[in-house]
């Protein structure tokens, strides 16, 4: 990274205009002092994918059970997830699409990313996920990940466990009254989180 | 869907965010994401949680859009203000106090002169979104890479003429857009 300012004329040549140099200058004075933009990392290059959908909204929604804790794991293609959980697979994890929720990594698991769609509450009572991931390191035999609901920062409801081997998609139940502002990945029995999504 | 120019200003912009209009957030997003991204990186000086007060700003901005009256002023101000309230949010967290990255000058400027800078900044940044990619890759090469302008050419695989005709039209088109500054 450059320490020195870059010389003005050594930037635009000899031949400007003393006038011209001057308005140059001044510029060239503010971009000096404002300092290079940062870069946006991989995931932030495109903007929020459902800005405008309200997390909120699920607390009114009414759950029976609190059992399904499973997590399944399917070992599709990253991407595929979305045509899996929007057109029906062979696996019975097939159920419509309410919204996604888009998720980063944190500096934990900095290359991470992953992503959540939501489905309708099904027959029974569920409310189906589909999370495709990338970029989680896959963990030792018997050692898992887990998905939060997260409030305030605070991981307050497990979403269940699950494993990952490369881009995987994850089917998950929601088991509780979603009443969280956003999602967390952590590593099973740890505090940590890997993956985040923005609280709303 | 039919594209939103990208001349159109940044407060049709938002005006048309108000109305739904994922076309115009993306553009909008393009235009103020590294400025968003910078301002929260200079007062939270941490990368992740930065990058969250970005995503938030955003989100806020798609709800909120719709209470954007342009009589009261131009969108970059309105933005600015959504995105600083975004990061106090974010800042409010952590235990200390948010703060500049450490100064290099003996004297720690106060809170109107961090202002001053994190505005200016703003602006510059803004501005920077308004060029020709190849004329603000020289700018950025030129400015930020330590690269010398021999070593621009070079990397660009351009003539040294070019890198310094590039460089000179972009300073020249930013002195327009940066005119308030200027004055």
């Amino acid at each position: 990274v450059r320490r020195e300012p870059p010389d003005l004329r050594d930037l635009v040549g000899d031949d400007v205009p003393a006038a011209e140099l001057e308005r140059l200058g001044r510029v060239h004075e503010l971009l000096v002092r404002a300092g290079p933009p940062p870069e946006l990392s991989t995931e932030l290059v495109e903007p929020p994918a459902d800005p405008g959908r309200e997390v909120a909204v699920l607390p009114r929604r009414r759950w029976r059970t609190l059992a399904a804790l499973a997590a399944a794991l399917a070992l599709a293609a990253f991407g595929a997830g979305w045509l899996a959980a929007s057109a029906g697979d062979s696996g019975g994890n097939a159920f419509a699409i309410d919204f996604h929720v888009p998720m980063h990594g944190t500096e934990a698991a900095p290359n991470a990313v992953a992503s959540i769609a939501v489905g309708e509450r099904d027959e029974s009572d569920n409310w189906p996920m589909a999370m495709t991931i990338r970029g989680l390191p896959q963990l030792p035999e018997g050692q898992h990940y887990e998905l939060w609901l997260t409030k305030d920062g605070k991981l307050i409801e497990s979403c269940g466990l699950f494993r990952t081997r490369g881009d995987s998609v994850v089917y998950l139940n929601a088991p509780f009254r979603l009443r969280g502002k956003g999602w967390a990945v952590t590593r099973a029995g740890g505090r940590r989180l890997l993956l985040r999504t923005v609280e709303i | 869907m039919p594209r939103v120019s990208e001349r159109v200003s940044d407060g049709d912009l938002i005006q048309l965010v108000g109305t739904g209009d994922r076309n115009a957030f993306e553009l909008l997003y393009r235009r103020f994401s590294r400025p968003v991204l910078g301002l929260a990186l200079r007062r939270l000086g941490d990368r992740g949680r930065a990058e969250d007060a970005l995503q938030e700003t955003f989100t806020s901005v798609w709800r909120s859009a719709s209470t954007y009256r342009p009589e009261r002023g131009p969108g970059a101000p309105w933005l600015y203000a959504v995105a600083r309230n975004a990061i106090v949010d974010r800042g409010r967290g952590r235990a200390e106090t948010p703060t500049e990255p450490p100064d290099d000058e003996a004297v720690e400027p106060g809170p109107p002169e961090q202002a001053e800078a994190s505005w200016l900044a703003w602006r510059v940044h803004r501005a920077l979104e308004e060029l020709p990619e190849r004329e603000r890759t020289v700018l950025e090469l030129a400015y930020w890479s330590g690269l010398s302008q021999s070593e621009v050419a070079t990397f660009l695989n351009i003539p040294l003429g070019t890198v310094k005709t590039r460089t000179r039209s972009a300073l020249a088109r930013l002195a327009d857009l940066l005119e308030e500054e200027l004055q």
